[in-house]
Formats: C-alpha cells, sequence, structure tokens
C-alpha cells in the first residue's frame, strides 16, 4: 500500500515537471492584410543537412535591397515549428563580383533566440559596396 | 603469467596516459565554438557588437548618403574620441573600436585619423612627420576630422536563484564638426548560465 502511494506521488511529480518543462510560449501576431510596402521576394537555393534544425529555423522567404550607396541588404524570414523557444546561430558570408568571399573582421557567428511558432526577420548589410551576392549559415547552438 | 601481467600493466598505463594528454585545438574565431562566460565580457562579445554597430551605421548613416567628406571626392576622416569603460573589469575598447575601424575602412568611405584622437596620437612619429613637413613646407598639411567617434561600455549583473545574468550595454555615437550627434545607437548583450560554458 505504501509503495503505490510513493509510486503515486513519484507518478504525479514526474508529470508536473514535464508539464512545466513543455508550457508553450507560442507567439500570436498581427499585421495588415494588404502590406503597403511589400517585400520584393527573390528565389534562393537552400542546402538542408540538418532536419531538426530546419524545424526550428525554416525558411519562410529571402528579399535584398540596394541603399543608394550600393550597400546590400538582405532580410530573411524563419519560422520556429517546433512547440519550444529554441536557440541557433547563423552567419552571413558575402561575396564581390567575382564571386570571392570578402573577408571582414566582423563576419561573425550571431546567436539568436527564437519562440515556439514565431516568426522571426534577420537582416544583414553588406560590410562593402563590393558585395553583390551573400550565403547564408544557420547553425545549431554549440553550448556544452 | 608474469608477462600477462605486464602486458596488462603497460597497456593499462597507456591508457592512463592517453586519458591525461590535455586536448588543444585551434578554434575559428568567428565561429560559435568559443568559451562563453557570464564572468565577463569574451571576445565575440566585442565582434557581435562592432558587427551590430557597424551595420547600425552602414544601415542608418552611410548607405542613405548621409556622410559627408570635408575633402570632396575623399573618404570621410573619423577621429577616434573617449571610449569610456564602466564596467568593473580591465579592458582594451580597441577590441571594439579597432574592428569597427577595420571595417569602416573596408566600406571605402570612411578613413580614420591615427594622428589626431583622444588621449594624443595614435601614431606619434606619424604625427611628428607631419608636424615636420608643416614646419618644412610652412603649409599646413592637418585635415581635421569630419567626425569623431565616441561611446561606452557599461556592465549590470543580477541572478535569480542559480541563475546568473551580465549585461553589456554598448553605447556608441558620432559627432559632426558641430558637435552634433549624426549617428547613435545602443546594443545590449545579455548572457544568462549556471556555469562556464562552451558556444552561444
Amino acid at each position: 500500500m505504501k509503495t503505490t502511494s510513493l509510486t503515486l506521488l513519484a507518478l504525479g511529480a514526474a508529470i508536473l515537471l514535464a508539464a512545466a518543462g513543455c508550457r508553450s510560449t507560442a507567439v500570436n501576431t498581427v499585421e495588415p492584410a494588404s502590406p503597403t510596402a511589400p517585400r520584393e521576394m527573390i528565389s534562393d537555393k537552400r542546402v538542408l543537412t540538418d532536419q531538426t534544425l530546419n524545424n526550428i529555423v525554416r525558411i519562410v522567404g529571402l528579399n535584398a535591397a540596394m541603399g543608394d550607396e550600393g550597400f546590400l541588404k538582405v532580410q530573411v524570414e524563419v519560422e520556429n515549428r517546433t512547440r519550444r523557444a529554441r536557440s541557433f546561430t547563423y552567419q552571413v558570408e558575402w561575396f564581390d563580383e567575382h564571386g570571392m568571399i570578402i573577408d571582414s573582421p566582423i563576419r561573425v557567428a550571431r546567436p539568436r533566440t527564437i519562440e515556439a511558432r514565431e516568426v522571426l526577420l534577420i537582416t544583414a548589410t553588406a560590410p562593402t559596396p563590393r558585395a553583390k551576392d551573400f550565403r547564408i549559415k544557420f547553425l545549431e547552438p554549440t553550448t556544452e | 603469467m608474469n608477462t600477462k601481467l605486464n602486458l596488462l600493466l603497460g597497456a593499462a598505463a597507456v591508457a592512463v596516459l592517453t586519458g591525461c594528454v590535455s586536448k588543444t585545438a585551434y578554434v575559428d574565431p568567428n565561429s560559435s565554438r568559443l568559451v562563453t562566460t557570464t564572468e565577463g565580457i569574451n571576445i565575440q562579445d566585442f565582434s557581435q557588437a562592432a558587427d551590430a554597430m557597424t551595420a547600425s551605421l552602414i544601415d542608418n548613416f552611410i548607405n542613405p548618403g548621409l556622410l559627408q567628406s570635408g575633402e570632396p571626392g575623399q573618404p570621410a576622416l573619423l577621429a577616434i574620441s573617449r571610449i569610456q569603460n564602466n564596467t568593473g573589469q580591465q579592458l582594451d575598447t580597441d577590441m571594439l573600436v579597432k574592428k569597427m575601424r577595420v571595417a569602416l575602412l573596408q566600406t571605402g568611405k570612411v578613413q580614420t585619423s591615427t594622428t589626431i584622437a583622444y588621449g594624443g596620437p595614435e601614431d606619434p612619429l606619424a604625427a611628428e612627420q607631419q608636424k615636420a613637413q608643416e614646419f618644412f613646407e610652412d603649409k599646413q598639411h592637418t585635415r581635421l576630422p569630419d567626425y569623431t567617434l565616441s561611446g561606452k561600455i557599461i556592465e549590470d549583473r543580477t541572478s535569480a536563484g542559480r541563475t546568473k545574468q551580465t549585461s553589456y550595454i554598448f553605447q556608441l555615437s558620432l559627432s559632426s564638426r558641430a558637435g552634433i550627434g549624426v549617428w547613435e545607437d545602443e546594443r545590449t548583450i545579455v548572457k544568462q548560465g549556471k556555469r562556464a560554458s562552451v558556444g552561444f
């Protein structure tokens, strides 16, 4: 009898802990049905090697714009399709007109957090007007 | 019997020695595999802040065509003013500023003066050479900076239970010759943790 009560207690505690751990942090959003500044989306090429990561940061769309002084600005829309807030890092690489990578002291992996079901916009500005192309890498956090 | 025992002992010794070899490896400073602590500012914090600040400066000031140079056709000249360290740590603010200077120089729109700076010239020999040239040619060569960059790094620490949170606030201002702040930004890096960890 005593053993059964203890087992029930342990089970109850486990359920409570699991429920607390799975607490939803999903995001609700609102925006105009007809945006006045529609984005010019560009077609993209994706190389997906990690399906788990692809669920955390699913790429929704990509758009780019050029400023008056010739600096390219890109924006990637990503969505977390999981039911938990997740972290990821991303890194942007820029290429010149010959397709050669442009090295910069500020080309770093940037950490971000995305809530469950949240749609996030990531922006990056080219470090020089020489940058004509780009590539964005997404990685899972490497915390040990 | 003795031979077997010796072999086993030898194998054990090799295993122990192999286990004791410290693993040291080179790590890409731009990767996310760097040691991250809540105890201080890590190099990737400076990189992230410099990256965000430079992007903001390009986005909000350079790319819209607001940057003006005193010398037509030449890049604008920037001088580095005081970057105040208001954290509890001893740190070299060049870890932030130098990255920004290099990045701004690479834009082709901005150059930095090495002879005019807060606290004296960064390159004393260049300053001496400039003075000597002015003396011999009896002509002013010193170009006044079009802009000055100043800022502050602030630290905030808090904790709840076993979770420690450290925030570093990077504030920068770009002033014109008229002493007007033409661009300003603030970036905050927040780190939480219970112990030292690797990665973000």
